[in-house]
């Protein structure tokens, strides 16, 4: 135990911390400006000097270690007065153009000043210039203004790990610069802009739009762009959104955000929101009243029922939409209209790989605390870039290799390039091979436990790869060997698991904690509210009676018993004709699912296409009926994160005509009604009230305990556990077929600074991004004579698209990468799909493309 | 050898790579007499450390130069020893002869002048460094020979 004085209190501390935290443990206020938390200490400003008994100078607390008997004052005469030189000092250089600068209100050094003084100055020999820059799109960097504390370069070279920016020169000389010394291209994450205390780093975004204390009301929610689920708060004026910024010590997040959460808001702003109605005349989309809209859906489905059953009928969720709305859309599919059909694009990965590795080892295989991955020895990285698709995620595999652990990656390591500890880069299709192969020699290593025998006896039923195997992916056996060893080496290993991994995943619980990446805020939430073909809400299988019976109880309505068709089923079912109408909430498939050709086809072969969106997409724009929903920022409700955390969705302003755009799960409601569905919902808790009586793992859980942070897994509901018997696995005796192409592979680029389509509306986000482009490796470009900048032309008999080449080292030379966010030019497009037979899940066949150089 | 080549094998000699940095800098300096961004990147490439952190240590020493530079480099020092024996009128004296300012380059792109801190050799001040060669008790005489010398 360790006893400190701190200007007369007593703290008692178990361990030895710094003065500063002592002190603040005391409830003393020592002022600093180097010093931010969870940054390394750098004992630069000076400022938090304190006097402590016995030692001759001053000394930094932030640096300075408590030891049992020390006495510390904090504010004598000799310490504000040398705070008062240091600050006179740090004047020198510094503009004092408070008047026009953005932080003044909250900054740091303003309120120093105010505090210790100086009045004025003595200096009289001029101040450094140095021009203010706008050369980024994002950040604007007045290095007049700095005070070169280093908590930007601390957090990016830190937390974030991107070291993108660095101290230049020296002395008066010295400017926080990236490497450009004008345009960042870093991962535009903003932490930086988080801890600047001073304005020599701010967003350009608002600049000079709002002074701090213009902030009527903030609004703390979760972020709408990807599975992680930060928390953040959403500082209003009137109705409009003036800054997203994280908040340090709410949420695990631990105040950081990436690029996506902290500047792509404006999308929601966008003029292109719909506003009204529309519904198809004469092959045009027309506005039209609510009314008219939800009597010509009602009248249209009521007549397609008839006429053919439920079964004509299918939907399709939304992971950008609530629990609350997907519930709502599963419901009336289900039980109102009678079908199963109801899935979303989480099955192009999302949905079938967790329900494989939960019908292995249980529910809840994936429900995993993301802050638990720091502390790990080890993760194993398969199948993606967590920093790109899931970027907080990701930065806590960083933290974890800083740690000390491990880092290994089956494919590109991307931003985890410096992180890695190797990776192994198997030739396209063969990484399931690849992962055979390290099971294989991991199950051999070890002895059965007993433990788990169903899963140990599905594991040891893996046909295990031969050298000859091996011998196509392009990896050694003498890696595979590296590898497992590694693996069974960690103590507490972590495996992340990517969308581009082969969807047969397979791992072992006893091996690790794993993590799905998911590219939706609420891929999670669709599945357990139900939204899935074959499970009902809580994830009970639609083909057992009891569990059916149970829910038909509980809500009174009934549903069809036999298990619906996927989304790539019934796209292939509109195709054919078996299909008549779809109901789509909040999703694009024609640009969000591969080979577009054939979706529009399919599509365009519906009675009935009705589109409920934020926005007019590829999809309404083929759609009967559009009506005009409510964006993420819009809305009450929940979202249920990648480690299976549901958390509160709050709604920070009205839609732009507050009377147009209405909440995805009221207007179903409203449809509902109109099929004599009696249960009348007031606000969205109504719904989430009917969920938890419906659902058996929502059971007992309020808002006031999601708004606690208390709805971690597995809730106070009940998990399916002891499920592995009830399903068998297939298709663990095979392996697959490499498929050679001298063609290159056509590969979704998942980047950092988009997010589907979604991502594509936001000025910021596109002013990083701002146009398609076509990535390939150098080796490739000089192939085909292509230089970077140049216009390629990638094609197959899916369509044709012209794209700029952008050379990057870090991919393979037997793929060329496109994301899938921008109009007219998607990935997704030239992409042909088939069903995996085993899981139902999508998986790409034939995505070659010829790539050929544009000549003008 | 290319420079990338050369830092990678260098490197190898230091326990960790931010160690070969300094050296790495020398090294990419050596052709071009200064480090462009280009230089800067084969760095950070050839050493995996990034282009920021390569930039930063760069610029904080004064020997890495970070414009085009002369074929020959005149560091001259004027701290106070050599400033007393006259180095400030050589300063003059340079500038009137070849047409150099302090941190400036001759026209016809042979000589650098870069004015130093003490080096040293306060005893036989004023003394400068041309290229990686000493010299001392410089006067405006013996200073065009020696620098006569360098083409
Ligand atoms: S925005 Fe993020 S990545 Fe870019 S410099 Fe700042 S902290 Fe680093
Ligand atoms: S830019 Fe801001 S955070 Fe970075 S060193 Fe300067 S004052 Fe500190
Ligand atoms: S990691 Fe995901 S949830 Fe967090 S800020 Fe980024 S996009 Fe939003
Ligand atoms: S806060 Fe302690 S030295 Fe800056
Ligand atoms: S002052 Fe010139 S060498 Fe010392």
């Amino acid at each position: 135990m360790i006893k400190v004085t701190i200007d007369g209190r007593e703290v008692e501390l178990e361990n030895p911390v710094t003065v500063l935290e002592a002190a603040k443990q005391a409830g003393v206020i020592i002022p600093t400006l180097c010093y931010f938390e969870g940054l390394t200490p750098f004992g630069g400003c000076r400022l938090c000097l304190v006097e402590v008994e016995k030692l001759p100078r001053l000394q930094t607390s932030c640096t300075i270690m408590t030891a049992d008997g020390m006495v510390v004052r904090t504010e004598t005469d000799q310490i504000k007065a040398a705070r008062r030189s240091i600050l006179e000092f740090l004047l020198i250089n510094h503009p004092l153009d408070c008047p026009f600068c953005d932080k003044a209100g909250e900054c740091d050094l303003q309120d120093l000043v105010a505090l210790y003084g100086p009045e004025a100055g003595r200096f009289a020999e001029g101040k450094r210039r140095h021009p203010e820059s706008f050369d980024d799109p994002i950040i604007v960097r007045n290095m007049e203004r700095c005070v070169l504390c280093t908590r930007c370069v601390r957090m990016c070279d830190g937390p974030q790990g991107a070291y993108a920016i660095s101290v230049t020169g020296r002395g008066s000389h010295s400017f926080v610069e990236p490497f450009s010394g004008g345009k960042y291209n870093c991962e535009y994450c903003g932490n930086c802009l988080t801890v600047c205390p001073v304005g020599a780093i701010m967003s350009r975004l608002h600049r000079h739009s709002y002074r701090p204390w213009f902030v009527e009301k903030e609004i703390e929610t979760v972020c709408g762009f990807c599975g992680v689920g930060c928390s953040m708060v959403l500082q209003m004026r009137e109705n409009s959104i003036i800054r997203a910024i994280p908040r340090a010590g709410v949420g695990f997040n631990k105040g950081l955000l990436c690029v996506r959460g902290r500047f792509g808001y404006e999308n929601v702003e966008s003029e292109e929101q719909l506003t009204t109605p529309l519904m198809k005349v004469d092959g045009d989309l027309k506005p039209v009243s609510w009314e008219e809209a939800i009597t010509f859906i009602t009248e249209s489905l009521k007549e397609i029922k008839d006429a053919f059953g439920g079964k004509a009928i299918g939907a399709v969720a939304s992971g950008r939409c609530t629990n609350e709305d997907n519930y709502m859309l599963q419901k009336f599919i289900r039980f109102v209209l009678g079908s199963n059909n109801i899935d979303s694009s989480a099955r192009n990965y999302y949905a079938p790989a967790e329900a494989y590795l939960e019908r292995i080892f249980g529910q809840g295989i994936t429900a995993n605390l993301i802050s638990g991955i720091a502390n790990s020895d080890g993760v194993f990285v398969v199948g993606g870039d967590p920093t790109a698709i899931n970027p907080i995620l990701g930065l806590q595999i960083r933290a974890s290799c800083r740690g000390g652990g491990k880092i290994i990656a089956l494919g590109a390591p991307g931003g985890l390039k410096r992180f890695v500890a190797y990776e192994l880069m198997p030739t396209p299709y063969s990484e399931e091979i690849i992962l055979s192969a390290i099971v294989g020699r991991l199950l051999k290593g070890k002895a059965l436990s007993g433990e788990n025998t169903t899963v140990e006896a599905k594991l040891r039923s893996l046909k295990i790869p031969s050298d000859e195997d091996l011998g196509m992916t392009g990896i050694s056996s003498e890696d595979i060997v590296r590898a497992s060893d590694d693996l069974a080496g960690m103590a507490t290993p972590v495996v992340v698991i990517g969308p581009d991994i082969i969807q047969r995943e397979r791992a072992s619980k006893n091996l690790a904690r794993i993590f799905l990446l998911s590219e939706r805020p609420n891929y999670q939430g669709v599945m357990d509210m139900g939204c899935l073909p074959d499970f009902l809400p809580g994830g009970r299988p639609v083909e057992l009676e009891m569990f059916r019976h149970q829910i038909e109880g509980a809500l009174g309505l009934k549903a069809p018993q036999d298990k619906g068709l996927t989304l790539f089923e019934m796209i292939n079912e509109a195709e054919t004709g078996g299909l008549k109408a779809l109901y789509v909430m909040g999703e694009n498939p024609l640009f969000n699912i591969p080979d577009s050709a054939k979706v529009k086809k399919a599509l365009g072969n519906l009675d009935l296409l009705v589109v409920q969106d934020v926005h007019l997409t590829e999809t309404s724009g083929i759609a009967d009926v559009v009506l005009p929903a409510t964006a993420w920022p819009e809305k009450e409700g929940t979202f249920t994160n990648l480690e299976r955390r549901v958390q509160r969705v709050r709604k920070a302003r009205r839609g732009r005509m507050a009377s147009y755009g209405r909440d995805d799960w009221k207007i179903i409601a409203d449809i509902a009604e109109r099929f004599g569905m009696t249960k009348q919902y007031l606000r969205v808790e109504d719904v989430w009230e009917e969920i938890t009586h419906v659902s058996a793992l929502h059971t007992g859980l309020g808002y006031e305990d999601i708004a606690e942070g208390k709805a971690v897994w597995p809730y106070c509901g009940k998990p399916l556990r002891g499920m592995e018997g009830d399903f068998s696995v297939e298709g663990l005796d095979g392996l697959p077929r490499i498929r050679g192409s001298k063609k290159p592979y056509l590969m979704i680029e998942r980047s950092l600074y988009h997010s589907g389509t979604f991502s594509r509306r936001s000025k910021a986000l596109l002013s990083i991004y701002p146009e398609p482009y076509l990535m390939i490796n150098p080796l490739l470009s000089e192939r085909l004579g292509l230089a970077e900048g140049e216009k390629a032309r990638i094609s197959n008999e899916r369509g044709v698209l012209e794209l700029k080449v952008k050379l990057n080292e870090d991919v393979s030379d037997s793929q060329v990468f496109l994301s899938n966010t921008f109009e007219g030019a998607g990935a997704m497009g030239l992409i042909g799909f088939g069903i995996d037979s085993v899981i139902g899940s999508l998986y790409i066949k034939d995505n070659t493309v010829r790539v050929e150089k544009v000549r003008v | 050898m290319d420079i990338f080549e050369e830092i990678r094998a260098l490197s190898e000699k230091y326990p960790d790579r931010r160690g070969a940095l300094l050296h790495a800098l020398y090294v990419a300096q050596k052709d071009a007499g200064w480090l462009s961004q280009e230089a800067l990147n084969t760095v950070s490439n050839a050493l995996n450390l990034p282009q920021a952190t390569v930039k930063g240590v760069a610029t904080f020493y004064s020997m890495y130069k970070h414009r085009p530079m002369g074929r020959h480099l005149i560091q001259l020092c004027t701290n106070v020893a050599c400033m007393i024996m006259g180095a400030e009128s050589l300063v003059d004296f340079l500038k009137g002869k070849y047409g150099v300012e302090p941190g400036g380059t001759t026209g016809d792109g042979r000589f650098s002048l870069v004015i130093m801190e003490c080096i040293g050799a306060c005893d036989r001040a004023p003394a400068m460094l041309v290229d990686t060669d000493f010299h001392s008790d410089l006067t405006e005489d013996n200073i065009v020979e020696i620098i006569e010398e360098y083409k």
